[in-house]
């Protein structure tokens, strides 16, 4: 089956199987990529890096037809192409294995393998029996223990992984790109697969490898081309890098002094205690403290379990065990009402929905933690709503016409205040903020970041779930650093350095 | 005819406990025998029920909604759903009598029909699936204004079969051998033929994928607007074949013809284990659906249960045959 991954057209013995040339991708508000080259080789694997954020997904989904690239020049086998949509780039033979797993649940492993083109018969039906007996094959050469008429939906991560990466190979392609297709799967698994990318590069294949795994590049990768902040860093054989040296690439920006510092070094009584809490969905044995005017920074990599930890310890998501405790009572039952109860409150990493109602005002959006604040008889005395929430929008300086302007059309630095100021409104001892910038412009990061200051002056726990390397350094009083829903590292700001921080991040 | 993937996994296990067991597992299998005691405790309860003459006349009055529900079906599972059919099952009555009427063809009036479907079909589907509207809402628009069309153009009255073609009231009313409605093998054949097309063209795996996750069903290289768009021209001419025959059946273009028909055919649909999420469900189920539906309706009127209790009644079935669903789903 594997010789179906061979491409039919003809390969071009010499040249490279992709170039990109001054790729450029804006979205709003946002320069996503700017100017990245790059050039794939046929029969080499080349690792793409990065820290979060820096811009590989992106490239990744402009490769996939996902997302159309604003600037620069596609080459493919020597021929200038535009990858409109994702049959675009599946018809030039480029195979994407997504973080995401993409697969359709409710199909069978082999429906899914050929999804994209079913084997149909003379009369054009659908052969079932060769997609079965192909998906079998297929299992078979490759090695990977999956039950071909198994339900997607019934089967662990890991098998599902395995099902999207054989999926990409049941094709002819030209280039397979893989974006941490690691993440779920075990060391003989791992194995398997590196003995199925070797095969296809010994076929020509240009495979493009995403991983934040420094001893998976080492061992897998023949050139690496690091990108930072949406540019071009450096594009280098591997055996040109050392482990210091592609961390160095990956993070080598200095911190700016972004950040403004009020509170002083001594903190108040514990008020958050988590003993030993595990979820059913990624946390594994999770303990920790924090203290009243503290700001204690969670750092992780993509998949390390952060914001399953603050939607975990806020009562959003169930906990299979482990206790969590808030200013001495325990968050129980565990329910996000208990926890606001208590004083602990969530500010989600997704705005648009988990936070923000778009269509309606600052005014409603600012107030709704706090309606009971304002009632009278039953109903919202308006005039005091108003007024407490003109307060916030003057102290926190939220830039808005006026109370009734609709939230969606705020910038996102201002969205962010008004969230902030939703739960301040309401009283809290302790708040647990995710990713508190992201998709943030850089000025009005730092005026969050002064905000966030300015609660720990005021004697709140702030708990901050980042994967940005500067926020991290510059706001946290300590760190705790997440792999795979672990702590595996924790702190203070003093002894933190990038270096120790992502080698336990990559642990 | 070949296995379907899911019946394949189906029947994988060998031994006969867990055979019984996968196969309870699906939906079908407990539909059918939730219609199999319905008819055999009717046919207990009432001397009149298990009658050749009644049930060929249930399986008869049950074919309109069945043709109509293959189309709403499989525009639900593809994740839309068509609320407009009862008012254009209405409509085409009109173009089929007065085209009739005029030209003494009965062809001429069903191709008039079909291009009304045609018409509606591919408005709805260009609203829902290309502007984007929510296709409820953009259906139940077309609703209100086919249903005021139909008023405005008939001046609320029917307009009667004036060449009363014997070929036209032979569609709905007449039987095979004298026993078998028409309409009943119309509704089989389209069944057939689209319990075909879901499991074994690639066209249908496509409308469950693009109902079961857009998403991947577009990085699978699918071109998810045309599915859905082509979905609603489906399900609307299956509407309008509907239509066709409740027309004969009237023998005229009524102008209340079809009122409400919309959500017992949804009704069924849902009973079927066609989840409005899309995705997820059969043609078959939803066939077992429309009949039990049926069955239902003539049992109890056989037992003499007022109509207001047959709503009541019916109305408790949708919403416990959901509710099981939804707590099978969430136990696994």
């Amino acid at each position: 089956m594997l010789a179906d991954a061979t491409p039919t057209r003809p390969l071009v013995a010499t040249g490279p199987a992709m170039e990109m040339v001054g790729i450029g991708k804006r979205f709003p508000g946002v320069l996503a990529l700017e100017d990245v080259s790059v050039t794939f080789e046929p029969g080499k694997v080349h690792a793409l890096m990065g820290e979060n954020g820096a811009g590989k997904s992106t490239l990744i989904k402009i490769l996939a037809g996902v997302y159309q690239k604003d600037m620069g020049t596609i080459r493919i086998g020597g021929v200038e192409t535009d990858l409109r949509s994702p049959s675009d780039a599946i018809r030039q033979g480029i195979k994407v294995v997504f973080q995401e797993i993409a697969l359709i649940s409710e199909f069978t492993v082999a429906e899914n393998i050929f999804l994209e083109r079913y084997p149909v018969n003379g009369m054009g039906s659908i052969s079932w029996k060769t997609i079965r007996n192909d998906a079998a094959a297929l299992f078979e050469r490759v090695g990977f223990k999956v039950d071909p008429s198994a339900k997607v939906g019934d089967l662990p991560v890991s098998q599902q992984q395995m099902v999207e990466i054989a999926r990409a190979l049941a094709r002819e392609a030209r280039i397979v790109v893989m974006d941490e297709p690691t993440s779920s799967l075990t060391p003989n698994e791992v194995a398997l697969l590196f003995g199925v990318i070797r095969r296809l590069t010994g076929l020509g294949i240009a495979v493009v490898y995403v991983s934040h795994k420094l001893d998976e590049i080492f061992e897998i990768a023949d050139t690496v081309t690091v990108l930072r902040d949406g540019r071009h860093i450096s594009t280098k054989p591997v055996g040109q890098h050392t482990h210091d040296s592609l961390i160095q690439d990956m993070i080598g920006r200095r911190i700016e002094n972004l950040f403004p510092r009020s509170r002083g070094a001594s903190h108040g009584e514990v008020v958050v205690k988590i003993e030993n809490l595990s979820t059913d969905s990624k946390l594994k044995d999770i303990s920790f403290e924090a203290r009243a005017g503290e700001v204690l920074g969670f750092f992780g990599l993509m998949g390390a379990g952060r914001t399953e930890l603050a939607k975990a310890i806020t009562g959003y998501d169930p906990i299979r065990t482990g206790r969590i405790t808030i200013g001495g009572r325990p968050l129980s039952p565990h329910n996000t009402s208990t926890g606001v109860g208590l004083g602990i409150g969530l500010l989600s990493e997704d705005r648009k929905t988990e936070g923000l109602m778009l269509d309606l005002p600052v005014l409603q959006n600012t107030s709704l933690a706090a309606l009971e604040q304002f009632a009278r008889y039953a109903f919202v005395d308006e005039g005091r709503e108003r007024s407490a929430v003109q307060s916030f929008v003057d102290r926190f300086r939220i830039k808005t016409p006026n109370l009734g302007q609709q939230i969606k059309n705020l910038s996102g630095g201002n969205q962010q205040k008004v969230l902030l100021a939703r739960w301040l409104m309401r009283g809290l001892k302790v708040i647990v903020v995710d990713e508190p910038t992201r998709g943030i412009d850089v000025g009005a990061k730092s005026e969050i970041f002064a905000l966030i200051d300015q609660l720990a002056a005021e004697g709140l726990a702030v708990i901050m779930m980042t994967s940005e390397m500067p926020e991290l350094l510059g706001l946290s009083d300590r760190i705790a650093v997440m792999a795979e829903g672990r702590i595996t590292a924790t702190m203070s700001r003093e002894n933190a350095t990038q270096e120790n921080i992502l080698n336990a991040a990559i642990a | 005819m070949p296995q379907s993937p899911s019946t394949a996994a189906a029947a994988g296990p060998s031994s006969a406990g867990a055979l019984i067991r996968s196969l309870f597992r699906r939906n079908e299998a407990v539909l059918l025998v939730c219609l199999i005691v319905l008819i055999v405790f009717f046919s207990l309860a009432s001397d009149s029920f298990l009658t050749v003459r009644n049930i060929t006349n249930v399986l008869g009055q049950a074919s309109l909604a069945m043709v109509a529900g293959i189309g709403v079906g499989l525009l639900v599972i593809s994740g839309e759903i068509d609320v407009s059919i009862g008012s254009l099952a209405g409509a085409v009555g009109i173009p089929l009598v007065v085209v009739m009427n005029a030209t003494g063809s009965l062809e001429l009036g069903i191709a008039a029909a079909l291009a009304l479907s045609l018409v509606v079909g591919v408005i709805n589907g260009y609203l829902a699936a290309y502007v984007g509207i929510n296709s409820l809402i953009a259906t139940l628009g077309s609703m209100f204004v086919i249903r005021g069309a139909i008023y405005l153009y008939t001046g609320q009255k029917a307009i009667p079969d004036d060449l009363a073609l014997e070929s036209f009231y032979q569609l709905g009313n007449g039987r095979l051998l004298g026993t078998i409605p028409y309409p009943a093998i119309v509704a089989v054949v389209l069944l057939a033929g689209f319990i075909y097309l879901m499991r074994h063209r690639p066209f249908g795996r496509k409308l469950y994928a693009v109902g079961g996750n857009p998403e991947v069903a577009r990085l699978a290289g699918f071109n998810v607007k045309r599915v859905k768009f082509i979905a609603f021209v489906i399900c609307s001419l299956l509407a309008g074949i509907s239509g066709i025959l409740l027309s004969s059946r009237l023998g005229s273009a009524v102008h209340v013809a079809g009122l409400g028909f919309e959500f017992q055919v949804v009704a069924a649909v849902v009973l079927g284990g066609v989840s409005l999420a899309g995705g997820i469900g059969s043609l078959a189920g939803v066939a077992l659906g429309v009949l039990i539906l049926y069955f239902l309706a003539n049992g109890l009127g056989m037992l003499n249960i007022a109509t207001e209790w047959q709503l009541v009644i019916t109305g408790l079935i949708i919403i416990a045959a959901v509710a099981f669903d939804e707590l099978k789903r969430r136990r696994k």
